[in-house]
């Protein structure tokens, strides 16, 4: 487990010495801040309104921090052939895959983490309640940008990054949608919808955004539930990522 | 820890399809050898012949299409054969924003190693690069990276050392350097299979090759065996005051002596020359009849 921790330290520092990662999160807060600009009706409405747009815009920045972060690593450590000296002989393959996935999923929470704080400042600037369960609310983000982080690279191994992006991009618009929204997609065969549904990520367990926005308490156990289920879906879609990296030839 | 020869490949075959609806290539044909210990095995043959593709299969990048390999009698790619293994890509690269030396530290934790800066200063100042081990690897050319692959695979004193090409970026002098390096490391007990262009550092430091042609053994041998019992003479004499010359076994040299002096043709001179590798190479590989 050392050699992965070894690893994972060095995937981070590497993706911090690019400027994808700072890229998007300068992306992130610049749309927080727009989001803050919108004049609103009221001033009750106004911290509705940046509260529920704030989270969404954290949520769609985790998405697009998977894709940055991952969608070309092993793409890129193939073709520069930076893999083949790794996995020959300090690394296995599963240990390849957990150190790009920890490093990278540690890159991807402190950009979260430091919207989060960005949505905080903007709300304490605005004279708007910053309700308790705003880092909770980001916890479950961070969760669910690991399971995006964990498709990306399940799709990074058998398809090329342009690929990536709109896999993983219909993969996020499908788990946001309710069994009855998704049956809607093929009325004619509702069984096989309601089927496909329960293999795919709900990712609507993630969302506490509309109760925090307005006012409602969420239980604890939810938060614990939630992100055991994104930890879990995580775990999955990575062994997914592994059967398929051990498969491949690395030429 | 179950204990084999440093490496067994065993009716390996490899084949690629190059495009989708073509037909399969086999790259690899039905190659068996060992790499006994503290052997120094070279590996030869042209571009395409199959080298790196048995490399890669021996080192568990590959998987082979049928047949196997082993490395210390354990799966390759398995955590007991890697821990005993050093390897030099053939033109190696390296994440360029790190530099020599945070790369010999996360290799050395990776492989979860002892060691300390001042041994891994002293391992670049082995392998010739001292003043460069802060410099990102960015600034590096090939030959600085191929010389740092090879502190990578002496980090952890393995018992066998697989090279692919290792001196193919090199200039003269250092791959004299890298020539004495893998002779002191095999003086210390590590087997080395070294694949290779240069027939003269095949020639140098191997004491058994493996020629390999379109993915098929063709020559196997020791040194002595591929040269020796090849002595020949080469004959140097005038035909109407052009100097020209002939290559004949030692056998047939009186005869020839006699048969140019027959033809009025006066011999200059007789040296005593046996075959190179170069020759044997491009015999078995049909480059010469």
């Amino acid at each position: 487990m050392k050699g992965v921790l070894v690893f994972s330290v060095m995937t981070l520092r590497m993706l911090f010495r690019k400027r994808t990662p700072w890229g998007i999160l300068i992306g992130v807060l610049l749309a927080l801040f727009a989001i803050a600009q919108v004049p609103s009706f009221s001033v009750g409405n106004q911290g509705r309104f940046i509260l529920d747009f704030g989270l969404f815009g954290i949520e769609l920045g985790a998405l697009v921090l998977a894709l940055g972060l991952a969608a070309n690593l092993f793409p890129q450590d193939r073709e520069q052939r930076t893999v083949m000296p790794l996995v020959a002989v300090p690394l296995s393959r599963w240990q390849y895959l957990l150190g790009r996935f920890l490093g990278a999923a540690m890159v991807q929470a402190s950009a979260l983490l430091v919207s989060c704080a960005g949505l905080v400042v903007i709300l304490l600037i605005r004279g708007i309640r910053v309700p308790g369960d705003i880092l909770p609310a980001t916890v479950l983000i961070v969760s669910e940008g690991w399971f995006l982080l964990a498709t990306v690279f399940f799709f990074s191994f058998f398809t090329s990054p342009p690929l990536n992006w709109p896999l993983t991009t219909i993969l996020f618009v499908l788990s946001q949608m309710s069994v009855r929204d998704f049956v809607g997609l093929a009325p004619s065969s509702p069984d096989l919808m309601r089927g496909l549904r329960l293999l795919l990520p709900h990712a609507d367990v993630f969302h506490i955004k509309d109760p925090l926005a307005h006012g409602f308490d969420v239980a604890p156990q939810f938060f614990a539930l939630a992100v055991f289920y994104g930890l879990c879906y995580t775990a999955f879609m990575l062994s997914l990522a592994l059967a398929v990296f051990r498969g491949r030839d690395l030429k | 820890m179950t204990e084999g020869p440093p490496i067994v490949v065993e009716h390996l075959v490899r084949t690629f399809q190059v495009k989708a609806g073509l037909a399969r290539v086999e790259a690899v044909k039905d190659v068996s050898f060992n790499l006994e210990p503290g052997e120094i095995l070279g590996f030869l043959g042209h571009n395409g012949a199959g080298k790196t593709t048995t490399m890669k299969c021996v080192l568990g990048l590959l998987h082979p299409t049928s047949g196997r390999a082993r490395v210390w009698g354990l799966p390759p790619g398995s955590a007991g054969a890697r821990a005993r293994l050093g390897y030099v890509p053939e033109n190696p690269d390296y994440d360029q924003s790190f530099s020599s030396l945070e790369l010999l530290r996360a290799f050395a934790g990776m492989r979860g190693l002892g060691g300390t800066e001042a041994d891994w200063r002293k391992l670049l100042e082995r392998v010739g690069l001292r003043g460069w081990e802060t410099m990102r690897l960015k600034n590096y050319s090939k030959g600085m990276r191929q010389r740092l692959s090879l502190a990578l695979a002496l980090q952890s004193k393995p018992g066998l050392l697989v090279l692919d090409e290792p001196t193919g970026g090199l200039d003269p002098i250092a791959r004299k350097e890298f020539r004495d390096i893998i002779l002191e490391e095999n003086a210390r007990g590590a087997s080395i299979f070294l694949s290779s262009h240069l027939l003269s550092e095949v020639e140098s430091v191997c004491n058994r090759v493996i020629i390999l042609n379109r993915g098929t053994v063709v020559r196997t041998g020791t040194l002595e065996e591929l040269l020796g019992g090849e002595e020949t003479h080469r004959v140097s004499y005038l035909e109407d005051r052009t100097a020209r010359e002939v290559t004949v076994p030692s056998d047939a040299l009186q005869n020839t002596i006699d048969m140019l002096r027959a033809k009025g043709f006066p011999v200059t001179g007789v040296e005593r020359s046996w075959k190179s590798l170069e020759e044997v190479f491009l015999s078995a590989t049909g480059a010469r009849s």
